[in-house]
């Protein structure tokens, strides 16, 4: 009973994850891999033991998609975004990413002439987070799967409580948009404000929307250079990026 | 027709006023007794139309987001003032008549702001008239007692500016048609 | 004393060039009293710069200090006050302020500074490294000379993407005194680049990962925040549109509420079409557009977008994208600027060919962005361009400079309006080359002293706008009659003061100002029609004192006052009223500090009193009446013949004025054959060490009022 249920789970995983609709056997056991230990209280994701990756099946329902040719750099949305949420002004902290991109474009001031922004050819690039399918390389990287997805709008959120503040999810996020708040000692991450964003609602030019999820994971190039630890050395990794 | 339809009439007419004001259109007794219709809410054993008079005046005492304006044809249109104001209903309502458009913004302007305005406001949104079309009407006006009181104003850049002697003194006028026209853009 | 649990970043960073020295002051401890901004300036320049200091002395000091509600998401935020003496104010330097916008003032805040006061004179150039805790004066030896962009480029490098970085230009560095610093492309505070340039700092970096903490309830802070933002209208808080609206009762040809639905930027890519409702909150950024108000429609199609200050929703800088210029001239296509900075380059020409409108104008302007705002020269709020034209046009160049000189201009491009002409004037001044080059960086006191021209020969003459001590008038009676007139008096320069200016070009009929300045300040007599002025009155006097008031809050809570205060409001259903307590909500939910409206302006109360006090000492004369609060002889005078109070004419009369000074002084407490503060009014705005400092000199009234 419990092995048809977790055989259609890792089908429907596969699925949501691009795999083709027919997975081989060899697929099936390399997606299987290890026993159930535990359900999660949540539907959306399963663990097959300790040491084995996160699955989240079911897509975010909404993202915020970002025009650059309509961003004038006011910043209220990174603004909006820590005020309203952590009752304090802290762009670097925000989950919507402008300010940083703002003088010379993500190519930075040494981007020549590929910068953008103030300096370079005018553009605002703002980053946000894509709410990744399967698999979800923050969600991924947590040694606690302290990320998962909320249930009414299937956002990658950080659970608090199990946060241990190992930044792992911070190196693993391509495009760098995991945060850290310093003060509580826990990483932090777009949480789509349960449906109704606040920095859509402070945009001033509308360059923000919130719409129907689709996956951009594959539009935009890494920002980030990703760490890679061959599976057999992953848990020496636990000896310092531990509380 | 009974009180209970008759609220019902009351609430199309609303709905259907505050559907055209935000489409940016002026309704008319005629249009509004079409809405009905096309709504099917007037029944095909009704004898007559209903007093449309009577009706539109039930639903603007009871729906008092509504106001009607009397049309420069004397005909009474309505609209919500929130969505389309007292000024751009009139204004809409005025371009039946070029002549009638300009001599009355100009009018308002010089009495309520008070200020003169300039000729090329004409041209533009929502009193869209052709250049050629606001100089007809200004010869037409320089030539009829009913519109002697609007008066012009060259500034020193050659821009012209309309006032009306009824509201505004030419010194004044001429003062603050220089002002708007370069006074304060050399004065950021 | 109440805790205070926000708002303020927590430190002020003292520097002293001079020795190297990098010290922390504790803004609450030591500057709650004055909040932030222009206070903490005048209260460092009151205790620490002696009188008869010169500007570019080691002794000076300049005073970045930003306030409480910087950095958040208060629209409107984002301001920097720069406090020093200015070069520029003649014959004797006094205390003044710039501003400037930007992202400077928020990044200062992150870093956890309200304030940076730079001390001393360094031996080599230098530029100030602030990265959050870590502050290191650093050599500069490889960007003197350079100009602003480069500077914050090569900074920006050093730093990280992030830092936000006010630089001097070759103006600064060349110790003229109309020069300024500039941070974020276009952003500047002018009159003190030179006296950064004295002390050798070519400029300073900032980069803060830190907070603004909010003391009050989030929720009802994200209400108060959305509440403000309802009530803001366009650009200078022209509450009306400048078009015919269905969702507007009014309308002004002349607003600086541009953005008509249909129009669109241009040269965004592709273009944007203005749409949605007219007051919908995610359509702010395109009710202004300082390009198409300056320069005419022709510039939407070259609008790229707005640009502006951290946290203001209005974008008042516009971005412009003309590719013809950097043919024909050579320079950067895209350019961004507001106001004086944008109309920078044709302000110096008498005439254009095509007027204002035209496209020599748009490429004047384009020219002169592109040179001022590297070169870093300041235009003192246009003197500079009416003393060129003044001094071209009467003959007095032609008689004063060498042959040579003069020869070496092109004074027929001069004349024919032609943009190139820029390249020839701007570097000369930034460099101080040749003698109009040097005399016209000195400001018009400095020109004039240089020339030995009378000073009667600019206080008789309107249309070249000089008001006094070598600055000119900013909104005075051309805008807002006797309360112009006395806001114009009351500083050592300009007065950069736009709380009377923004009410009274709001573009509402004057039926409903009148109704809402009788809410505001008394009576409806506080205003008049512009141009239909009515003899003075106490409300007046009650309007100029609150202008002065918040303008000083304002720029000492880090708001802008070229938008607050927010004292009307383009909803119909409120009448049209704004909020009048705006500043008091927000700074008590800030802070965490509860002070209601009349706390808090009388903190601005002070903090303008403080500001008195210092040109009082400084000036060594109790005698402000006759010898500051002057006014030129020109707003007695009117070409047309007309008499002052007759509609149409902006024209003042002398003992009306005197009136005004005198019901001014009235409501400020301070004696009336003076203009002085009285030890009284002092010790009311709880600055007894100020009146005992100036009453050792001799320079407190006699007794009490």
């Amino acid at each position: 009973m419990k092995s048809e249920i977790e055989a259609e789970m890792v089908v429907r995983a596969a699925k949501e994850a691009g795999f083709c609709a027919t997975l081989s056997r060899r697929q099936f056991l390399f997606l299987c891999a290890g026993a159930v230990t535990s359900l999660a209280a949540l539907n959306t994701w399963r663990v097959w033991g300790a040491d084995a990756p996160i699955v989240i099946t079911d897509n975010a329902k909404g993202l915020l998609l970002a025009d650059p040719s309509r961003c004038v750099g006011c910043l209220r949305c990174e603004l909006a975004c820590t005020e309203f949420n952590d009752g304090r002004a802290q762009p670097s902290l925000a989950r919507i990413k402008v300010g940083r991109n703002m003088n010379f474009g993500p190519e930075g001031p040494l981007g020549g002439a590929r910068m953008q922004g103030a300096w370079g050819n005018g553009l605002f690039i703002q980053d946000t987070c894509r709410q990744c399918p399967h698999p979800v390389p923050c969600a991924t990287a947590c040694p606690e799967n302290a990320i998962q997805a909320a249930p009414e709008t299937g956002a990658r959120i950080v659970d608090t409580s199990a946060c241990v503040g190992c930044r792992l999810c911070q190196r693993a996020c391509p495009w760098n948009m995991i945060g850290f708040d310093e003060q509580s000692q826990k990483a932090t991450k777009c949480f789509l404000c349960q449906g109704v964003p606040k920095c859509v609602e402070a945009c001033p030019s509308g360059a923000l929307r919130y719409v129907a999820w689709r996956d951009l994971t594959r539009e935009a190039a890494p920002r980030a250079a990703l760490l890679v630890v061959p599976p057999e050395k992953a848990k020496g990794c636990l000896d310092c990026h531990k509380p | 027709m009974i009180g209970q339809e008759r609220h019902i009439l009351c609430q199309a007419l609303a709905e259907a006023i505050r559907e055209a004001s935000a489409a940016g259109q002026l309704m008319g007794r005629g249009a509004l007794l079409a809405e009905l219709r096309a709504r099917n809410l007037l029944g095909p054993d009704e004898p007559n139309d209903p007093d449309m008079g009577a009706l539109l005046a039930e639903t603007l005492a009871t729906y008092r987001d509504l106001a009607a304006l009397t049309s420069i044809s004397g005909e009474i249109l309505y609209h919500v003032p929130a969505l389309l104001s007292h000024t751009y209903a009139g204004i809409l309502d005025r371009k039946a008549s070029p002549l009638l458009l300009i001599a009355e913004e100009v009018r308002r302007n010089s009495a309520e702001y008070p200020r003169p305005v300039p000729l090329e406001l004409f041209e533009q949104s929502p009193f869209d008239l052709l250049p050629e079309r606001i100089e007809l009407s200004l010869k037409t006006m320089a030539g009829s007692p009913e519109f002697e009181d609007i008066s012009f104003i060259t500034t020193s850049s050659g821009a012209v500016y309309l006032f009306s002697s009824r509201h505004l003194e030419r010194p004044y006028a001429v003062f603050l048609a220089e002002r708007a026209d370069t006074g304060l853009l050399l004065n950021p | 004393m109440a805790e205070v649990n926000g708002g303020f970043a927590g430190k002020v960073l003292r520097v002293d060039l001079s020795t190297g020295k990098i010290s922390f002051d504790d803004s609450v401890e030591k500057y709650r009293e004055v909040l932030g901004g222009t206070g903490i300036g005048y209260k460092v320049l009151w205790e620490e710069v002696p009188a008869g200091t010169g500007p570019f002395d080691g002794a000076n000091k300049v005073v970045f200090a930003t306030g409480v509600l910087a950095g958040t998401g208060v629209p409107c935020n984002g301001r920097t006050a720069v406090t020093t003496l200015f070069p520029s104010c003649w014959p004797k330097p006094l205390v003044a302020s710039g501003h400037m916008g930007g992202q400077f003032a928020a990044k200062l805040k992150y870093a956890g500074y309200d304030a940076v006061i730079v001390e001393g004179k360094a031996d080599r150039p230098v530029w100030l490294f602030i990265r959050d805790g870590r502050v290191e004066i650093r050599d500069a030896g490889h960007l003197w000379g350079a100009g602003i962009r480069r500077t914050t480029l090569a900074i920006s490098q050093e730093m990280g993407p992030e830092s936000v970085v006010a630089a001097i230009g070759q103006a600064g560095e060349h110790l003229v005194p109309l020069s300024v610093v500039m941070n974020s492309v276009s952003h500047s505070a002018g009159g003190v680049g030179a006296v950064m340039g004295a002390k050798n700092l070519k400029a300073i970096g900032v980069q803060g990962s830190g907070s603004v903490r909010i003391a009050g309830d989030k929720s009802e802070w994200e209400r108060l925040v959305k509440f403000h933002l309802s009530i803001l209208g366009g650009n200078n808080q022209h509450v009306v549109p400048s078009f015919p609206h269905p969702q507007s009762e009014y309308y002004n040809p002349s607003s600086r509420w541009v953005g008509a639905p249909g129009k669109r930027w241009g040269a965004a890519e592709p273009p944007i079409e203005i749409n949605g409702g007219l007051y919908d909150l995610n359509r702010i950024a395109f009710r202004s557009n300082s390009g198409a108000f300056y320069l005419g429609e022709q510039a939407w199609q070259y609008t790229v977008r707005g640009n502006g200050c951290t946290g203001c929703p209005l974008r008042c800088h516009t971005i412009l994208k003309v590719p013809s210029v950097a043919a024909k001239y050579g320079i950067r296509e895209v350019a961004q600027n507001t106001c004086g900075g944008m109309v920078f380059g044709r302000s110096f020409f008498k005439q254009l060919s095509g007027g204002l409108f035209g496209p020599a104008s748009l490429e004047a302007c384009m020219v002169g962005m592109h040179m001022a705002d590297d070169l870093g020269v300041w235009c003192n709020y246009g003197q500079l361009q009416r003393d060129l034209i003044k001094l071209y046009y009467d003959g007095t160049l032609k008689a004063e400079l060498g042959s040579a000189e003069y020869a070496s201009f092109p004074w027929d491009k001069y004349e024919n309006g032609d943009p190139a002409f820029l390249f020839e004037i701007l570097p000369r001044i930034a460099r101080r080359q040749g003698e109009l080059g040097h005399a016209l960086g000195l400001g018009t006191g400095g020109l004039l002293a240089h020339w030995s021209i009378p000073e009667e020969a600019w206080t008789h003459d309107a249309a070249c706008g000089y008001w006094k001590l070598g600055h000119p008038k900013h909104h005075a009676n051309e805008d807002d009659g006797q309360c112009g007139v006395i806001i114009n008096t009351q500083y050592n320069r300009d007065p950069q003061c736009h709380s009377h200016v923004n009410f009274i070009r709001n573009g509402l009929p004057l039926a409903v100002q009148k109704k809402l300045a009788t809410e505001i300040w008394g009576a409806p007599e506080a205003v008049d029609g512009v141009g239909d002025y009515t003899p003075m009155n106490i409300h007046k006097a009650r309007r100029a004192r609150w202008s002065l008031v918040r303008k000083e809050l304002h720029d000492s809570l880090g708001l802008c006052n070229w938008m607050g205060p927010w004292v009307a409001s383009p909803l119909k259903e409120r009448g049209y009223t704004g909020d009048d307590s705006l500043e008091s909500r927000f700074f008590s939910l800030a802070t965490g500090q509860r002070l209601s409206r009349e706390d808090l302006d009388r903190i601005g109360e002070r903090i303008f009193v403080l500001h008195r006090a210092l040109t009082i000492r400084d000036m060594g004369s109790v005698e402000m009446r006759s010898r500051h609060d002057l006014t030129p002889p020109w707003i007695y005078q009117a070409p047309s013949g007309a008499q002052a109070f007759t509609k149409g004419s902006i024209r003042m009369d002398s003992q009306d004025i005197a009136k005004a000074m005198e019901l001014f002084y009235e409501v400020m407490g301070w004696e009336k054959a003076t203009g002085a503060p009285t030890a009284e009014a002092y010790t009311r705005l709880g600055l007894q060490y100020v009146a005992e400092g100036l009453a050792v000199k001799n320079l407190v009234p006699g007794g009490k009022r």
